[in-house]
């Protein structure tokens, strides 16, 4: 066993457990920090598959960007752990319907004879940049798709902003550029001191 | 075997070898910050502690400081989340130096020659958020939490203006790797980025100042409001690791500036006739160290200087100021390089 | 490639152990003698009024979600920067549309004053 798969099954050992606890964990901080750590041995592991620019985005993004959200919501929110438990039952059919239909996809794929070779990494020189790869045809070959993903973005500025934000009357705004404006006539006015004179 | 030893023992050899002058340089940085901004105020700033009964100006004090710290009790909040407690400050510091891997020290003077250098920078300060959040909650305190917020929501506006500055210079370097970014300045001291790039290269200071949460951007600690902000409740060690991870973010933000945008270790007199050829032989480190001192300066200075800004400021100042201005850049620049635009881009 | 990124997986690790180190020490070496004055959270001398963990302004919600968009927008221009200058005005054209698009998102995202702080 080579020094790379010591370092693949520490990280995937990593993964499967974190993942495990993010789900098992009672505290819901205590799980989306799990979920970052899983997050982040799966970027090592992607970078283990020389998927470079992936690897450092899901850490950018999901670690560095999504869960900081995660992090807002569930530390803010005072989550009410009964409650969430009482929709338990409820909406378990659903849940249960969900993960039956994963894994028979699943199987269906894995049990179907799973072609190592088809799979096996290309193995790259020093010199070579995942980057440049995926620029060369993100902006030519998949220009349609980019630019879609724009309107997604666009779309959740805009989905964000109808849900999220609320006018409150009682809020008071200040205006910089008038504050800067200010000269100094507008606030003082010199007088004279009537006593000093006499 | 015996070859993956040695080579992992080389490894460590050269991460000391980048630690070792780090941490002394996080250790002297807070004494010249105290008598910097002494003297900025007309005061003497610390200058007692010596070695072997000699005063030698205070400098004896940051070791005076650390040995104090470690004989502190470390406070452990009631109600505080004890292992989240523990694991912030380590969340802190931990990206704080392993992003001192890729920074290039000279021409092939680095530990891990990386393609993808500049994103592994921006993906590791992106990490350097959770320490706060994580210290902030775990606390189980009004004003940690306050101050966490605060810094966290200030720090991830600051990320997004910061992250366009970087764009900025792959575009015109048009590599990741910091090695090539700064090569690609070459030819003196007028083609390094500072003046193409010049918006860029204010914004990324400015949220570079921001993102470590130093002064004027410091309402995460605001002491006149939330006493100390996400580390209230952190006393002895725990709260030197904090320090140490603050003052390790500033070199390497001072770093990184000089790199992407004057140049790094090239010499500044390259290509002037005389004074060129005089000073070939001096090593490029050298130049390095000289730039990234002048910026660490700059946050001390900035420190000095500025009051305080109000938090809606901070926060007008990152999303309607610093990123419609890098946005523009951006375009500006692009379109200089498609047209292949002299002297530059030519 | 990989053989690169080995130092740096040795140096998160003496990261980690730089930062668990000094606390160690002063684990050790510090005293431990807690009392309720002292381990209870600060709050300028009076008792604590109520949970620390209280509920926030949206707002800051909002400035989060705000950063996951725009930070996907970088995750987008980080390729684009390092080949554009090969791809001449094609990948030009492709970027600003992109942009562009996004430019509509964020001047909106101002005129609703969603980057107002109160």
């Amino acid at each position: 066993m080579g020094f790379e798969k010591i370092i693949f099954y520490f990280f995937a050992a990593i993964l499967v457990v974190s993942a495990l606890r993010v789900i098992t964990v009672r505290n819901t901080v205590h799980a989306a920090l799990f979920l970052v750590l899983a997050f982040f041995t799966t970027a090592a592991l992607w970078l283990m598959l020389e998927a470079e620019f992936l690897a450092m985005t899901l850490v950018l993004v999901y670690v560095g960007a999504v869960m900081v959200l995660f992090l807002f919501v569930v530390m803010m929110l005072d989550i009410d752990v009964s409650v969430l438990r009482a929709g338990f039952t409820r909406y378990l059919p659903v849940g249960a319907t969900v993960a039956v239909v994963v894994i028979i996809e699943m199987s269906y794929f894995l049990l179907g004879g799973f072609d190592n070779s088809k799979f096996t990494p290309v193995k790259h020189g020093v010199e070579y940049s995942n980057t440049r790869a995926i620029g060369n045809v993100l902006y030519t070959d998949y220009l349609f798709v980019f630019e879609i993903a724009a309107v997604i973005l666009l779309l959740a500025i805009v989905a964000a902003i109808s849900l999220t934000l609320r006018k409150r009357k009682d809020t008071r705004y200040q205006t910089p550029g008038n504050q800067v404006k200010v000269r100094k006539s507008d606030r003082i006015r010199i007088v004279k001191d009537m006593d000093t004179e006499s | 075997m015996y070859e993956l030893a040695y080579d992992l023992i080389i490894i460590l050899l050269k991460i000391f070898a980048i630690l070792i002058p780090l941490m002394t340089a996080v250790a002297y940085l807070t004494y010249a910050e105290r008598r910097l901004i002494g003297f900025m105020q007309v005061r003497i700033g610390p200058n007692r502690v010596g070695f072997f009964g000699f005063r030698m100006f205070g400098l004896g004090q940051p070791i005076a400081d650390a040995v104090k710290l470690m004989f502190k009790e470390i406070v452990m909040p009631a109600e505080a989340n004890r292992y989240l407690f523990v694991i912030a400050p380590i969340l802190a510091i931990a990206p704080a130096l392993a992003a001192w891997a890729v920074v290039p020290f000279g021409d092939g003077l680095v530990l891990a020659d990386i393609n993808a250098g500049l994103l592994y920078i921006l993906a590791l300060t992106s990490l350097g958020v959770y320490g706060v959040i994580i210290a902030g909650w775990a606390s189980n305190s009004k004003y940690a939490f306050l101050g966490a917020m605060r810094s966290a929501a200030q720090i991830v506006s600051y990320e997004i203006a910061m992250g366009f500055a970087l764009v900025g210079v792959l575009m015109a370097a048009h590599s990741l790797n910091l090695r090539e970014i700064v090569l690609q300045q070459s030819g003196g001291f007028w083609h390094w980025y500072w003046l193409p790039l010049l918006p860029l290269f204010m914004v990324y200071l400015i949220s570079g100042v921001a993102e470590t949460n130093r002064a004027p951007f410091d309402v995460a600690e605001g002491e006149s409001e939330i006493v100390a902000g996400f580390h209230v409740e952190y006393s002895g060690m725990l709260f030197a690791v904090f320090f140490l991870a603050e003052y390790a973010n500033i070199i390497l933000i001072s770093m990184l500036t000089v790199l992407m945008f004057w140049g790094g270790w090239l010499s500044p007199f390259e290509g002037i006739p005389l004074l060129g050829a005089a000073t070939a032989w001096i090593p490029g480190i050298f130049w390095l160290v000289m730039k990234t001192f002048f910026f660490m300066f700059c946050f001390l200075w900035f420190r000095a200087t500025f009051p305080r800004y109000r938090y809606d400021q901070i926060m007008r100042l990152g999303w309607k100021v610093l990123i419609p201005v890098t946005i523009v850049w951006l375009v500006v620049l692009a379109v200089a390089i498609v047209a292949k635009l002299p002297p530059w881009f030519g | 490639m990989l053989e690169n990124y080995l130092p740096i997986l040795v140096f998160i690790g003496i990261g980690i152990a730089f930062g668990i180190g000094p606390i160690v020490i002063g684990a050790i070496m510090g005293p431990h003698r807690p009392d309720e004055a002292k381990t209870s959270p600060y709050e300028c001398g009076f008792e604590a009024f109520e949970d620390s963990r209280m509920t926030f302004d949206v707002r800051y919600y909002l400035v989060a979600i705000l950063f996951i968009i725009f930070d996907l927008e970088i995750a987008f221009l980080f390729p684009w920067a390092i080949v554009m200058n090969e791809m001449g005005w094609f990948g030009f054209t492709s970027m600003m549309i992109f942009l562009g698009i996004l430019v509509i998102g964020f001047i909106y995202e101002w005129k609703k004053g969603a980057l107002e702080w109160e």
